[in-house]
């Protein structure tokens, strides 16, 4: 008899906890933490604060867009010394961002990087940046007396427009052995070297704080030799592209890369394009095309978030890269000076 | 994965958890999948207390379902249409961005995936006075473009700058950072935002593909892992900030050699609308170097492959109108 009672008291009990436990524990999730005990809440506390103390806060912090503009607005470009694609581009490559030069063989890329590390080098009182360059060659373009020539050529057009004493002063720095001191080159054979280099490059960057400018002259040339594992190749250059805007970034430096020309076939036509593919056409953020047309050589930007496209001539001559129409009237191609704009 | 633990529900006793583990039943899941009889004999505990242990947890961790008519009030009352200031798009769009979806846009290299984004964030944070958060990971964000868009739209520089301050900028490389920045938005971030007036409505990530794509394929499977973890940061700030979420994507070529938007299949499923963006390849094009042609190529409330016709350098303008040329104003218009 009292154990049919026990069983019935018990089973009361056990329908009005499961009535009122559930009543009572759903409307919120967070009490059922009210059923843990204790020392549960204060290990997730404590999981929780240990979190918060090592997140560091590098990607954390916003910058709103206007201190985006003042930090633009600082950085300045580097001349070309073409002076229509510098109005095309407004002002010269940006330093920042990551500029891809692609253009058949002869057109001129190899020329434009070698001015740009000259250029690069222009001290600020005549509108340069005054900084250093890293040159990676990858196919052995560098030809160090073709530098001595735009060198000399870039000491001359500048001395010839010192008219202040502070200019003066600045040429006394700027001589073709300072030019030749300041490009550091580098030599990668594949693409394992070139990789290894752009993984060194932020160790190389943190002592030198003046490099503003990195140029890689090939980008193409040693992946084109990578055939047999295509997916392989995508993603080591979308690695690659990272790493480049990354360094750009950080660092507030002008990336320049070149780029060769492959034949596409749409339906019955080629068509010349930047070769290594669509996935590497999204890495670099300006694009600009070198082409013949006939015996003209034309520069067209093809691909720029701030800049309308555009098409310009341009000339090489022993001088270095130029505009086309003008002869060697020195004068007119001044570099421009940021206070102008 | 809920672990049993002691007193989680009354009954719920330590011996009764040390019989259960015993028997390999460590989980909630464990115990309501299992067979109650079975295991009351083979922890030797009372049937009709299992089942009551067992009732007790159902109800704590079920979802409650919603009734369709209070979900389509909830709807109308937190959802917000944000237009993106171009009328042909917004015509795509059926009107807009709209709040907790994630909108996707694709197009190959130069075809204006950036510059509708610019226009976008531009068009939020000046017209309809809202802050939006824009996640670059492709180095392309150039404030200065910004500014020529805001000078188009008006002339007082303190509106500009103010427009500006409203835009919130995260320049992130890899993805590790990227879901870093989303987990942080969600638990404060946005609020953080909030700041210089205007909730955030939009989150821009330009673009998803550039931190995704180099980690699918290849022998470690842990990309597409991440893939998927991203899309569900994103979708869980969509849906409890009432947040429009817009993100660019790359594309590729299929076997036939037709453009589809990158990141294959499985990413397919996560956006709502998907817009695909091309260069218009006419001969006539040479003096209108800003013509795009969108596709809309998935929507769940538009037939799809309607195609729109749009200037980049004429954002705001259906046609005629001030172009918001992408170069210096100092220099004539053609």
């Amino acid at each position: 008899m009292t154990l049919q009672i026990e069983n019935v008291i018990r089973s009361v009990w056990i329908w009005f906890w499961c009535f009122f436990g559930s009543t009572v524990l759903v409307p919120h999730q967070g009490s059922s933490s009210r059923w843990t005990q204790g020392r549960s809440i204060k290990n997730v506390e404590e999981a929780l604060e240990a979190l918060q103390a090592a997140r560091t806060g590098e990607g954390g912090a916003s910058v709103t867009a206007l201190e985006l503009l003042q930090k633009e607005e600082e950085f300045g470009s580097i001349v070309t010394f073409s002076s229509r694609l510098d109005e095309a581009l407004g002002g010269g490559i940006p330093v920042g961002k990551v500029t891809e030069i692609c253009g058949a063989p002869g057109v001129g890329k190899t020329q434009l990087c070698l001015q740009l590390a000259v250029d690069v080098q222009v001290p600020p009182c005549f509108g340069g940046l005054g900084g250093q360059v890293i040159f990676v060659d990858t196919e052995g373009s560098f030809q160090l007396q073709r530098v001595v020539d735009l060198a000399g050529a870039a000491v001359r057009h500048c001395s010839l427009l010192a008219e202040d004493e502070e200019q003066r002063v600045a040429m006394t720095t700027f001589s073709v052995e300072t030019i030749l001191s300041n490009i550091f080159l580098v030599r990668c054979r594949d693409y394992v070297e070139l990789l290894a280099e752009l993984h060194l490059l932020p160790d190389f960057l943190r002592d030198r704080p003046k490099l503003r400018l990195l140029v890689v002259d090939s980008v193409a040339f040693p992946f084109l030799r990578l055939h047999d594992d295509l997916s392989q190749r995508t993603r080591l250059l979308q690695g690659l592209g990272l790493q480049l805007i990354a360094t750009a970034t950080r660092h507030s430096i002008a990336v320049v890369i070149t780029n060769h020309m492959t034949t596409r076939l749409r339906g019955g036509q080629s068509q010349l394009v930047p070769a290594l593919g669509d996935v590497w056409g999204h890495a670099p953020s300006i694009r600009l095309l070198l082409q013949w047309e006939e015996s003209r050589r034309l520069a067209s930007i093809v691909k720029s978030p701030g800049h309308m496209d555009a098409t310009v001539q341009y000339q090489i001559t022993c001088e270095g890269f130029r505009d086309a129409d003008q002869s060697e009237q020195l004068q007119s191609k001044r570099p421009r000076i940021q206070t102008d704009q | 994965m809920a672990v049993l633990l002691e007193g989680m529900c009354p009954g719920l006793d330590k011996d009764l958890l040390r019989s259960l583990r015993a028997a390999d039943i460590r989980t909630v899941e464990d115990l309501v999948s299992s067979d109650i009889e079975d295991v009351a004999q083979k922890c030797s505990v009372s049937y009709k207390a299992l089942l009551s242990i067992r009732r007790v947890l159902l109800a704590q961790h079920t979802a409650f379902p919603v009734s369709g008519a209070d979900l389509y009030e909830e709807l109308l009352s937190s959802t917000a249409i944000l237009s993106t200031g171009n009328p042909s798009l917004d015509k795509l769009l059926d009107s807009g961005l709209y709040t907790g979806e994630i909108t996707e846009l694709s197009g190959g290299p130069g075809s204006g995936k950036s510059q509708v984004c610019f226009g976008v964030a531009v068009h939020i944070a000046h017209r309809l006075k809202q802050s939006v958060i824009y996640i670059d990971t492709t180095g392309g964000l150039t404030a200065s473009r910004l500014l020529q868009m805001l000078q188009t739209e008006t002339d007082n520089t303190d509106e500009q700058m103010e427009a500006l301050q409203r835009i919130h900028t995260f320049r992130l490389f890899d993805v590790c950072a990227l879901l870093d920045c989303l987990y942080g938005l969600c638990s404060g971030g946005l609020h953080k935002a909030r700041v210089g007036g205007g909730s955030v409505k939009a989150v821009i990530v330009d673009s998803v593909s550039a931190v995704i794509a180099p980690l699918l394929g290849g022998r470690h499977n842990e990309g597409m892992s991440l893939m998927i973890q991203v899309a569900a940061a994103l979708k869980t700030m969509a849906k409890d900030f009432s947040v429009a979420v817009l993100v660019t994507n790359h594309v590729t070529r299929s076997g036939s050699g037709e453009v589809q938007p990158g990141l294959g299949v499985s990413w397919s499923h996560i956006p709502r609308t998907r817009i695909l963006l091309e260069r218009v390849e006419t001969g006539a094009c040479v003096s209108r170097p800003g013509r795009r042609r969108a596709t809309l190529v998935k929507s769940s409330r538009q037939a799809c492959r309607i195609k729109e016709d749009f200037d980049l350098q004429r954002w705001s303008a259906a046609d005629g109108g001030a172009p918001s040329g992408k170069r210096k104003l100092d220099q004539a218009d053609p």
